[in-house]
């Protein structure tokens, strides 16, 4: 396989914010690599170093073999980019976006294409300003293939977006995906990262602290699978870490996530040990491990959206 | 070249969609044309305050007293030449005409009689708008004594002093707001694309930064020539404003007036984070200008230390150019300074813009 990013020892600072503290990774051609990670980790600025859109204070990126800095208009011209949050000319209707950004470049796809690919046909002649935030996010995704790019950057493609619009975008990623392109995307949704990528880094604090298959990532940290409940009243973490079967345990907003190595031994023994508190468990339910226990696991923390 | 006409194009489609734009732009300066000409329509002329003290008895020097108390620019104000020229000192008077003694007699016996007229040159406006009208007056008043040679003393000028209405002072001064609102406003909208990641995003094309700023300006300069046209046009059919002077000079003063204002709007826009922000900054720039580059008055009216802020604003020398090729008015400037000072504008504020600017 073609590597098609290369990033070593990426470092980024603001200050004293480390946002981008020596990431190093790549990314195959052909593959969903997505970074997965709560905000401010660092996902957007590694991003954006990569597209050529910031600079890095130390590091190199390669991009399909070339030096971003040194050939920048042959990189954009075959990647196809969108940002967080980008309001485009308002006051130009989709059909019109697609077709201005599309002749900033030597090939380009034609824009009914996309905008059927994007789910946006009864919105062609609609302007940007009117369209919902599902539509534009779309629209956004829809632009960053106008070049028919060799790889597809998305930031947080699916963010705050109606069920309907994420399953197209969902759908247009594997679309693009089948077609043998890469994409490279960031989430904070663990659910996407699990359903999407083929491969996943998580990132915290400017920080890579694991890659690899989401489900790999997931037996790799887990033979355990996940027990959550409420209890009616404070109960001590540690109390419940001493529980038969329990490896290890957290308690968020009055619920508890204990992992368990064997979940009959775990549930008969919380039984007794609500029944012993005279106190009921509830909302119990066993599940297995997701990327999500992955990050609490490694982070101490959730994600949080 | 092709995308830089599609990006044109595109410019051309957001501006004509929003209907506030097209206001600003167009409606906007025709109003202030339409309800200045109609406040000070007709007769209304710009009047100066000026002194005459006649020292002399004859019958001559009475005739020249009574055809100058008919010249309308004028608000006559007679007295001695002691406490008109001290009038004059204190400010109270933009000049004043001294009819000697003996100056009747001087002419009864063939020579020529003496006028003088007082100004202070440091209030240049008035000094070369009036003068030379009051120039005209003597003369025509000297020819109508009827026998040649000349029989009063004044020196010829090639000046020539139009009768100014209120409306011919204020239209190019208008046209000269118009086109400083096209630039500065220019910085509004760059702010909000750096607020909504356009730019950011066009940077992630190949498209090249010098085409997206071209076609910008581009867009500016096209849309500055039009409202040029339509100010003129509506100035001169409703009340008949003439353009007495050359075409291609004003252009060409469009042109880079324009220029001058979009590189004040990219400078100042490096220097507003949002919209919100953007907004009172160019506020705060644009009406000071507006009212202290004697745009909608004559700049003596202003108090003299005022001068040299006047004396500092671009929108002072384009309005002064505008006018001096429009409705030939005297110069407060020369062209040469006009020119200068506003490609020093240019220059100053595209240096200031191009270090400051921030793309995101």
């Amino acid at each position: 396989m073609n590597t098609v990013i290369e990033v070593k020892n990426l470092r980024k600072h603001y200050g004293s914010v480390k946002a981008v503290d020596d990431i190093s990774f790549s990314v195959a051609e052909g593959e969903i690599f997505g970074m997965l990670g709560p905000n401010g980790a660092g996902k957007t600025t590694t991003m954006e170093i990569v597209e050529g859109l910031r600079d890095a204070d130390s590091g190199s990126v390669r991009v399909l073999g070339m030096s971003i800095k040194r050939h920048p208009s042959k990189v954009k011209a075959q990647i196809g980019v969108q940002l967080q949050a980008t309001a485009l000319y308002p006051r130009l209707t989709v059909r019109e976006v697609l077709n201005l950004f599309g002749s900033f470049f030597p090939r380009r796809v034609p824009a009914d294409r996309l905008i059927k690919l994007a789910g946006l046909e009864d919105s062609r002649n609609k302007r940007c300003i009117n369209l919902s935030g599902g539509q534009q996010q779309r629209l956004s995704v829809a632009l960053a293939l106008v070049n028919n790019p060799r790889i597809l950057f998305l930031d947080e493609p699916t963010t705050g977006l109606d069920p309907q619009s994420r399953r197209n975008i969902w759908a247009v990623i594997e679309y693009v995906r089948k077609k043998g392109r890469t994409v490279f995307l960031t989430t904070h949704y663990m659910e996407e990262a699990q359903r999407l990528c083929d491969r996943v880094a998580i990132i915290d604090y400017g920080k890579i602290i694991a890659t690899d298959r989401p489900d790999r990532l997931v037996s790799q940290h887990f033979a355990e699978e996940a027990v959550e409940f409420e209890p009616e009243q404070q109960v001590d973490i540690d109390e419940i870490r001493g529980v038969a079967g329990i490896t290890s345990a957290i308690v968020e907003n009055g619920k508890v996530i204990a992992y368990s190595s064997s979940v009959p031994r775990t549930v008969s023994a919380l039984m007794k040990f609500a029944e012993g508190k005279g106190m009921e468990l509830t909302n119990l339910y066993v599940r297995r491990a997701t990327l999500e226990d992955v990050f609490i696991k490694l982070t101490g923390r959730r994600i949080r959206e | 070249m092709r995308v830089f006409l599609r990006l044109i194009a595109a410019h051309y489609k957001q501006f004509i969609r929003e209907k506030a734009a097209l206001f600003w732009t167009f409606a906007f300066p025709v109003f202030f044309i339409l309800i200045f000409g109609a406040v000070f329509s007709g007769s209304e002329d710009i009047t100066f305050s000026v002194g005459l003290a006649v020292e002399d008895n004859s019958s001559v020097a009475q005739q020249l007293n009574e055809s100058l108390q008919q010249v309308d620019a004028f608000e006559l104000t007679m007295g001695d030449s002691d406490s008109e020229l001290q009038a004059l000192r204190d400010g109270d008077r933009s000049a004043v005409i001294v009819v000697a003694a003996g100056f009747g007699e001087a002419i009864a016996q063939g020579g020529q009689g003496n006028v003088s007229v007082y100004y202070d040159p440091s209030q240049t406006t008035t000094a070369q708008v009036l003068v030379p009208i009051i120039r005209q007056v003597l003369d025509g008043f000297d020819r109508a004594l009827g026998q040649a040679p000349s029989y009063i003393q004044i020196n010829e000028e090639t000046l020539q002093a139009h009768d100014l209405r209120a409306i011919d002072y204020l239209t190019p001064g208008i046209l000269a707001m118009a086109i400083m609102q096209l630039g500065i406003f220019a910085a509004v909208d760059i702010v909000i694309e750096r607020e909504n990641r356009v730019l950011k995003r066009l940077g992630a094309t190949p498209l090249k930064r010098s085409t997206m700023i071209l076609s910008t300006v581009g867009f500016r300069l096209i849309v500055a020539l039009l409202q040029a046209a339509l100010i003129i046009l509506v100035a001169r059919l409703v009340f008949g404003v003439p353009m007495l002077g050359n075409w291609f000079a004003l252009i060409g003063f469009v042109l880079l007036g324009t220029l001058a204002f979009l590189a004040m709007g990219y400078m100042l826009s490096a220097f507003a984070k949002t919209e919100r922000t953007a907004m009172p900054l160019m506020m705060s720039i644009q009406f000071p200008m507006m009212f202290l580059s004697g745009i909608f008055f004559p700049v003596e009216m202003m108090p003299d230390f005022m001068r040299p802020i006047m004396d500092a604003m671009p929108l002072t020398y384009l309005g002064d150019a505008f006018r001096q090729i429009m409705v030939e008015s005297t110069p407060l400037h020369s062209q040469v300074i006009n020119l200068g000072v506003l490609a020093g504008w240019l220059v100053v504020c595209l240096i200031v813009a191009v270090r400051f600017f921030r793309w995101e």
